[in-house]
């Protein structure tokens, strides 16, 4: 009984939270900013189901915004054809549209994780890639939804429904979370560790792997019918290569099976970037200035994890080298301000936002390959060890 | 869906051999970019994302040289013989330069760390070289090089069977009226004063003029519809012939040099190589060098002979991908497979133009790609490797 | 009169094999192998290295599907099913090249075996129902207990991969324990062991047989490890059973001496 006492209380809690953060945000928030508040929740969505897939289950997958899109789609026909003959409100109306692009999505994620099935790794990897581009080019010539000039989505929300973005996010992490603390969900992780090993144990590695895609495709699906019905307007380039690697970045940064950690990433990748375009402008001296401080921080970080072996100096010596590399900017960039050329050339903060990405993907490779938080988990870890 | 499309174009096989033709040009190029993938992947088990960002680079490159050596003037006066050969050469140092720096100085870190590092190394290399590269070089819209360095821009037309005979005779007669009354028309033209109004004469003469052209254009037609033609740019014959040449070099050094023996070596099994006195580091920094000067090359002839694209920081994705796909489907690891595959890439992607999907045409590559890892894994030259237990 | 007698008792063809056989290419790996295991048999197969002993255990678990002939398990057909299948039946085995669960820990590593046949369906363990909790503290609790029998419930928290040679193949015998097989299948379990560590072993899969019932079939190349622990030999050369029968028998057999050519058997 009190099980369940706990239980709805801690679903209480999160839909309150849900509605705080709305309420919060359309108080005291600019227009800009709840829009990052927006996108912040369907990218921890994004980031969260990817990681069941990629992280959890060790299905390398690259292609998630095509379930996205196939969501936001389906979610934004579904409006356009039926929302004028039927009674329901718009309240009720856009949640059950994100069921339908949940749905549609983990259809198209039951047939990108049929070769799951036979393939590993790379080869994976570059197929879902490829689904994902035969999907945005059949979307670019299909007329129905408006092929390459987009569709819109009438009638969109009159004000964002903060709420419900946060309540899918919520959703996700705690069926994510849910799944690790029982037997099922080690079920999951052992396939990412050995497949054959597994099967060997009496998984069913077909049937996890294809949950696995099933379910992380109708998250990014949901996010997709809630992202139709936020813009009103759906246009195949909102779902380009970039912003799959985008999702795969945060999962990446935040390490691969760390629930918290995509969370976490989902949140300053989504957010830290946007405040970068309303820059005008960014010296080209900066810029290079930054881009040698991290090449020399890279290098400093790799050498003390390679060289330095006494704990004590290992502590000191990690955030030296990162610090060093910061003060390194400001200098170098004071520097460099002396030659013309660079300090008269500048460029526009939108125009580094993916760059940042990518910096990111390539340094963190050489530097801290698990992630931020590797496999671990930030606050229910403890959980899955053996003192119950 | 593509239903609606089907044969929309309405499939003429006369145009099959052209397409055909065409294709194998096309694919030349692709199988080309293909033996960079193909290699990496034979040495290193690594899908080298940012190989299609070394194929920028190489087309930038032959693109500065270009304006180093005509400077920025629309067409040149006239050619110099060397100024290809020097832009080949460049497209070809440079890419192989930046092959090896992203070996030396991103690939070789990770070389013990999980593949999968590596590989998202590499995606993170292709997108900074692609969205970094945007804030430092130029976009250079069509025309670009080709239209001003390549003295080879007109084609030659083949016949596999010639026009009818009497469809052939009436386009040849209606040209000569054609010509007799454009002369016509000039000579009434130039004898009006500058400023004023022609005179009904003149305009009529015009009227015969417009009328006799359309006429043999429509013979002319005709004429080509009846028999069946290839028509091929002569710079990408150029290209093809280029391309064979290079690949003959490859397979001269892979077979009978010890740098060659050595990557045959290695891509067999790593280890065991370096564990042979085989310097395995030299080895991949080799096998980054023939990769990505092939790249490099192949850039400089697309970029010079293929016209109508725009050399910006995405001119490696689509070639990039298209080229990944042929090195799938030929077996990756597998170099005459690279070949191969190129080759039958380039083909598939003129028939479906040719059939008239040419919306669909960059999603035929990912159709094929995942046909062939669903069903043949190993591709058609290669073996599916069988993890032991 | 224990358990392991009575089990013996039923003596009752746990396994059979019928000239299984398996090629890849034109390579016979296992060429018309046949050998039967009663209940509660401690099961030797031994051979030269390249034998084809690995190979007859991953034809009976499924990775292989035979060329020809029957691999039967009581009265079911095993060729063609899936490995799961496989060990849900009551077939579990353990790898020559420890294949544990690397970053899991060790109790983790026998959760994963010991839930396979649970009961709590996957929507419950997502939305955390009562049902499903209940269920894996179970499984987690039977993990402890079988990590205790093994001797490892010190390691219960250390990831696999961080753990000494011994004690991950200790490891891997508990998780396939976990699945609660009728057969189970060790592939050099003694492998890379000292002389002490071999002999617990030795214990530890008599016990095993003896006071969980459970029948036992083993490959491994130290001979005073099968030569004492096995009741039942198969020896295989080329994928050709050379020789079968008790360990008096096949130490004195002139067609194994010379198969092993000079080592000492």
């Amino acid at each position: 009984m009190s099980f369940w006492i706990r239980r709805l209380a801690s679903i209480a809690l999160a839909v309150g939270g849900c509605f705080l953060i709305d309420w919060f945000a359309k108080e005291n928030l600019k227009d800009f900013i709840v829009r990052l508040v927006v996108l912040a929740a369907l990218y921890i969505t994004l980031a969260v189901s990817l990681n069941l897939i990629n992280g959890i289950t060790g299905q390398f997958s690259i292609g998630h915004a095509a379930f996205y899109q196939v969501g936001a789609y389906a979610a934004g026909l579904a409006t356009v054809t039926f929302y004028k003959s039927q009674p329901l409100g718009l309240a009720l109306w856009i949640p059950l549209m994100m069921l339908v692009g949940g749905v549609t999505a983990s259809v198209a994620g039951l047939v990108v994780g049929l070769p799951s099935l036979r393939l590993r790794g790379d080869y994976l990897a570059i197929v879902t890639l490829g689904f994902g581009e035969i999907i945005r080019i059949v979307t670019q010539n299909l007329k129905v939804v408006g092929a390459a000039s987009g569709m819109a989505v009438e009638p969109k929300m009159s004000t964002p429904m903060i709420w419900l973005a946060w309540l899918l996010a919520i959703t996700s992490i705690a069926v994510c979370r849910n799944l690790l603390q029982t037997a099922h969900g080690l079920g999951f992780l052992a396939v990412r560790e050995d497949e054959i090993a597994s099967s060997a144990m009496g998984v069913n590695v077909t049937r996890t792997k294809v949950a696995a895609f099933v379910l992380g495709s109708a998250f990014a699906g949901m996010a997709g019918g809630f992202l139709a019905h936020y813009e009103g307007f759906l246009i195949p380039t909102m779902f380009t290569m970039d912003v799959s690697f985008i999702i795969l970045t945060m999962v990446v940064l935040g390490g691969s099976g760390s629930v918290t950690g995509s969370v976490i990433a989902a949140i300053l990748l989504s957010t830290l970037p946007e405040f970068l375009r309303d820059i005008q402008q960014i010296s080209m001296a900066g810029l290079v200035a930054a881009a040698i401080s991290i090449i020399a921080g890279v290098v400093a970080v790799r050498y003390v994890s390679q060289h330095v072996h006494t704990p004590s100096t290992r502590r000191i010596a990690y955030p030296g080298a990162i610090i060093g590399s910061i003060i390194l900017t400001v200098v170098l960039s004071k520097v460099l301000a002396f030659i013309p050329t660079l300090a008269n050339a500048s460029t526009d903060g939108s125009r580094i936002r993916l760059v940042i990405f990518a910096v990111t993907l390539v340094v963190l490779m050489l530097v801290r390959p698990q992630g931020l938080l590797g496999h671990r988990e930030f606050g229910w870890g403890s959980l899955r060890r053996s003192e119950a | 869906m593509a239903v609606d499309h089907l044969f929309a174009a309405g499939v003429n096989f006369g145009s099959l051999p052209a397409q055909v033709v065409n294709g194998i040009l096309i694919g030349s190029l692709y199988a080309l970019i293909a033996l960079g993938y193909t290699m990496v992947y034979g040495v290193l088990r690594l899908i080298n994302f940012a190989h299609g960002e070394v194929y920028m680079l190489g087309a930038y490159t032959a693109l500065f040289v270009s304006w180093l050596i005509y400077g920025n003037q629309v067409a040149p006066v006239h050619t110099f013989w060397w100024a290809l050969p020097t832009m080949l050469l460049a497209s070809m140092t440079v890419s192989a330069l930046v092959g090896v720096i992203l070996e030396r100085f991103a690939y070789r870190p990770l070389r013990n760390e999980p593949r999968i590092a590596s590989l998202i190394t590499a995606i993170g290399l292709s997108l900074l070289l692609q969205f970094g590269g945007q804030l430092f070089l130029p976009v250079a819209p069509p025309p670009n090089i080709n239209a001003k360095v390549n003295p080879y821009s007109d084609s030659m037309t083949f016949y596999l069977k010639p026009p009818a005979k009497p469809l052939a005779d009436k386009a040849s007669s209606l040209e000569a009226e054609a010509t007799a009354t454009e002369k016509a028309y000039n000579e009434a033209l130039s004898g009006v004063p500058s400023g004023e109004e022609p005179g009904p004469t003149v305009t009529a003469l015009r009227n015969n003029y417009f009328e006799a052209r359309n006429a043999y254009e429509e013979a002319k037609g005709a004429a080509a519809n009846s028999g069946v033609s290839v028509t091929i740019p002569k710079g990408q014959l150029i290209m093809f012939v280029v391309t064979m040449f290079l690949m003959a070099i490859l397979r001269h050094l892979v077979m009978f040099t010890k740098q060659g023996r050595a990557m045959r070596a290695v891509s067999h099994d790593f280890d065991s190589a370096s564990l042979m006195g085989i310097n395995v580091n030299s080895t991949v920094t080799f096998t980054f060098i023939l990769g990505s000067a092939l790249a490099g090359a192949g850039a400089m002839m697309s970029a010079t002979f293929i016209s109508g694209v725009k050399i910006d920081t995405f001119y490696g994705l689509l070639p990039g991908v298209k080229a990944f796909v042929a090195a799938v489907l030929g077996g990756i690891g597998n170099i005459p497979g690279a070949v191969l595959g190129g080759l039958l890439m380039g083909v598939a992607e003129s028939l479906v133009i040719w059939v008239g999907w040419g919306d669909y045409k960059d999603a035929v590559a990912f159709l094929i790609l995942i046909g062939v890892l669903m069903f043949r894994p190993g591709g058609l030259l290669g073996s599916a490797k069988v993890e032991k237990v | 009169m224990g358990l392991a007698e009575e089990v013996r008792g039923l003596s009752q063809a746990v396994l059979t094999l019928d000239k299984a056989t398996i090629r890849f290419g034109g390579l016979f790996a296992v060429r018309d192998v046949s050998f039967s295991i009663q209940s509660g048999d401690l099961f030797g197969l031994i051979g030269p290295n390249g034998a084809g002993k690995t190979t007859c255990f991953n034809l009976i678990t499924g990775v292989y599907k035979p060329t020809a002939g029957v691999v039967k398990f009581g009265d079911t057909v095993l060729n063609g099913q899936a490995p799961n299948r496989i060990c849900e039946m009551g077939i579990a085995r353990t790898f020559q090249n420890i294949r544990l669960f690397s970053s899991m820990s060790a109790l983790e590593n026998v959760v994963v075996a010991g839930s396979l046949r649970q009961k709590s369906s996957f929507i419950s363990a997502l939305s955390y129902l009562p049902s499903a909790i209940k269920e894996t503290g179970e499984i987690r609790a039977r993990a402890l207990e079988l990590l205790k029998v093994m001797d490892l419930e010190d390691i219960a928290d250390v990831r696999s991969c961080d753990l000494p040679y011994g004690k991950q193949r200790r490891l891997e015998i508990a998780r396939a324990m976990a699945t609660d097989p009728t057969l189970l299948l060790l592939d050099e379990p003694a492998a890379g062991m000292n002389p002490q560590e071999s002999e617990q072993l030795m214990r530890t899969v008599r016990r095993i047989r003896d006071e969980f019932g459970k029948t036992v079939l083993l490959i491994e190349h130290d001979m005073k490890f099968v030569m004492n622990l096995c009741e039942r030999i198969v020896v295989l050369d080329h994928g050709v059973e050379i020789a079968s029968g008790g360990p008096a028998e096949i130490r004195n057999n002139p067609k194994v001496i010379e198969a092993y050519l000079g080592e000492a058997v």
